[in-house]
């Protein structure tokens, strides 16, 4: 974009710096369980740490752990997605009145804290895989939803006046200026949504599960395999890394025409 | 219903093309619990006949229900009674026979200059390759060539404003609804697209309707100026503006009858009795144009 020109000197600079406090710090993790005591006891060297993550990964357990908890937040939020986008949309369009109604309901749902579900859900839904991806299902729906009723309520009315100046019929107005008008709100819901899937499961797979990066965890504190904790703890800060790279990129593919979204 | 339709019938002139009859548009405003509801006129029994082929103007008071009125003639509004016929059919809703390019605007953010121009052609379903030569057209008659790629926010004010003309003019509509078009641009740039409007406008033989708060602007484009006034909005009166056609800025300006229209224009927003035209005719030119010529 026409921005990049004045942004992409302060850009390099900022990266630059990124990268010399990310070096500083595993230079200082490295050093710091030399320091001996308890720290040695309980800090894994990323050295070890990613000498362990190899093995794990050359004993084919890792990717499978991977693949399950990845599995789990994507249904989770994509049955999420589906149930919250287009009630949103009927809640924050065409039924307002409802909307008012039952909003205090949903925002009191919304902060039920999913923890103190969990054990509810582990109840009705069994130990397995259903109980944890209703609780994704539940950390995400709440912020898909809101978000995509606050950004179909906040469309500007203008916009849907001069598309029906132009005879636009229903549909045509929804897909060409509603859904579009509303992206920004969705895509934030989505985002959010997402971020704390991914938290909630791992908290969720520590608490009861047999299989999973959480369970990987646990299983390593449990065991008091510390590179396993730590290994573990990496590749969980990689994926949430990753997932937010997915997410910028999205950001840009469908919110390009925003102004600040190049910032 | 049968009423409004016998009224139309007995009053439209055969030529009419927009034909507007006792318009009436009431807004209930909802105040507290404590005061009660009470009703706002913002337009009160408005008659007006836009001939085939017409330029007129709208003039008036900020708050007076122009932009209420040329959304009831877009169809966008209802009107609280009355009607508006366009061919002699009652309007009932928006249609691609009449294109308004509203104040402010409303251009849509996550589409490009091209794809906001080319929306309605969209909406017609003409097909993608005519689409882009229309577009092209119109984003160069506008000024924006170059542009084509841009989004809105990557835009002036003044080039939101052009984009949104070219999109109205795009779809290629009989009746033009323009409310305050011009506001957003610069001086030069108003004139040149007064000229390229006058051209377009001579050249399709559409209907406009057009709203500004420049009685300069007014003056200029207008075979009639229609005044309105205020609390409640009414139509004051109609004024006529024999200046010769073709008209360009260049010429038109220094003439007397220009400044004559130009007073009286004034004159009437003022809320003054309007001068005998011979009273104004024999003083100088200068004398009669008001130095408050922009509201
Ligand atoms: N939604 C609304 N509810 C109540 N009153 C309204 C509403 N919209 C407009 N009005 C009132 O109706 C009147 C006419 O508004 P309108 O926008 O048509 O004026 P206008 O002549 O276009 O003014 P301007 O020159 O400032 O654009 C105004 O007094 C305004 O306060
Ligand atoms: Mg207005």
């Amino acid at each position: 974009m026409s921005t990049g020109t004045t942004q992409s000197p302060f850009f390099s600079w900022s990266r630059w710096l990124d990268r010399s406090s990310v070096l500083l710090f595993f230079i200082i993790w490295e050093l710091l369980p030399k320091a001996g005591g308890l720290l040695e006891t309980f800090i894994a060297p990323p050295s070890l740490v990613f000498k362990t993550l190899w093995e794990t990964y050359q004993a084919g357990e890792l990717l499978g752990h991977v693949g399950v908890s990845l599995g789990r937040a994507v249904s989770g939020f994509i049955a999420a997605a589906l149930v919250a986008i287009p009630s949103g949309f009927i809640l924050g369009g065409s039924f307002r009145t409802i909307e008012r109604l039952v909003s205090p309901v949903l925002r009191f749902l919304g902060q039920l804290n999913p923890f103190s579900l969990f054990p509810l859900f582990i109840m009705f839904l069994g130990i397995g895989e259903l109980s944890k991806g209703a609780m994704i299902f539940w950390v995400c729906i709440w912020p898909i939803l809101f978000n995509t009723i606050n950004g179909v309520k906040e469309i500007d009315p203008l916009l849907i006046k001069s598309a029906r100046s132009m005879g636009t019929g229903i549909v045509t107005l929804f897909f060409k200026v509603i859904l579009p008008a509303a992206t920004p709100g969705i895509f934030h819901g989505l985002k959010m949504g997402s971020g704390t899937a991914f938290f909630m499961l791992i908290a969720a797979e520590m608490i009861g599960a047999s299989r999973g990066l959480g369970w990987l965890v646990w299983n390593a504190q449990t065991n008091f395999q510390i590179p396993q904790l730590f290994a573990a703890t990496v590749t969980i800060s990689i994926l949430g890394l990753a997932l937010n790279g997915v997410f910028s990129l999205l950001e840009k593919a469908l919110l390009g025409w925003r102004q600040n979204s190049h910032a | 219903m049968g009423t409004v339709a016998d009224n139309y019938k007995d009053a439209a002139s055969a030529d009419a093309k927009i034909v507007v009859r006792d318009i009436n548009w009431v807004f209930h405003l909802k105040r507290t619990r404590t005061e009660p509801a009470r009703d706002f006129i913002a337009l009160e029994d408005i008659n007006l006949e836009v001939k085939k082929g017409e330029f007129l103007v709208l003039v008036g008071p900020s708050g007076c229900g122009k932009s209420t009125l040329l959304d009831i003639l877009a169809g966008l509004a209802h009107p609280t009674s009355g009607a508006v016929y366009i061919d002699g059919k009652q309007v009932s809703g928006p249609a691609l026979d009449r294109g308004i390019v509203l104040q402010g605007y409303a251009l849509f953010p996550w589409r490009t200059v091209r794809q906001n121009v080319e929306f309605g052609l969209e909406i017609k379903k003409v097909p993608k390759g005519e689409r882009k030569a229309i577009s092209d057209r119109f984003i160069k008659l506008v000024g924006l060539d170059g542009f084509a790629d841009r989004f809105p926010h990557e835009l002036s004010g003044g080039m939101k404003q052009r984009v949104a003309i070219a999109r109205a003019l795009a779809y290629d509509p009989d009746i033009l609804l323009m409310d305050e078009p011009f506001a957003a641009v610069d001086a030069q740039t108003r004139e040149n697209l007064q000229d390229e409007l006058l051209r377009i406008w001579e050249e399709t033989k559409k209907t406009i309707v057009f709203v500004t708060h420049s009685i300069e602007e007014a003056a200029f484009l207008g075979d009639r100026v229609a005044v309105l006034t205020a609390n409640p909005g009414t139509l004051r009166e109609i004024v006529k503006i024999d200046l010769p056609r073709p008209r360009t800025n260049s010429d038109i300006r220094s003439s007397a009858e220009f400044g004559w229209v130009r007073h009286k224009i004034w004159e009437l927003l003022q809320n003054h009795q309007p001068e005998v035209r011979g009273a104004i005719d024999s003083r100088p030119v200068a004398d009669a144009i008001s130095p408050s010529a922009e509201l």
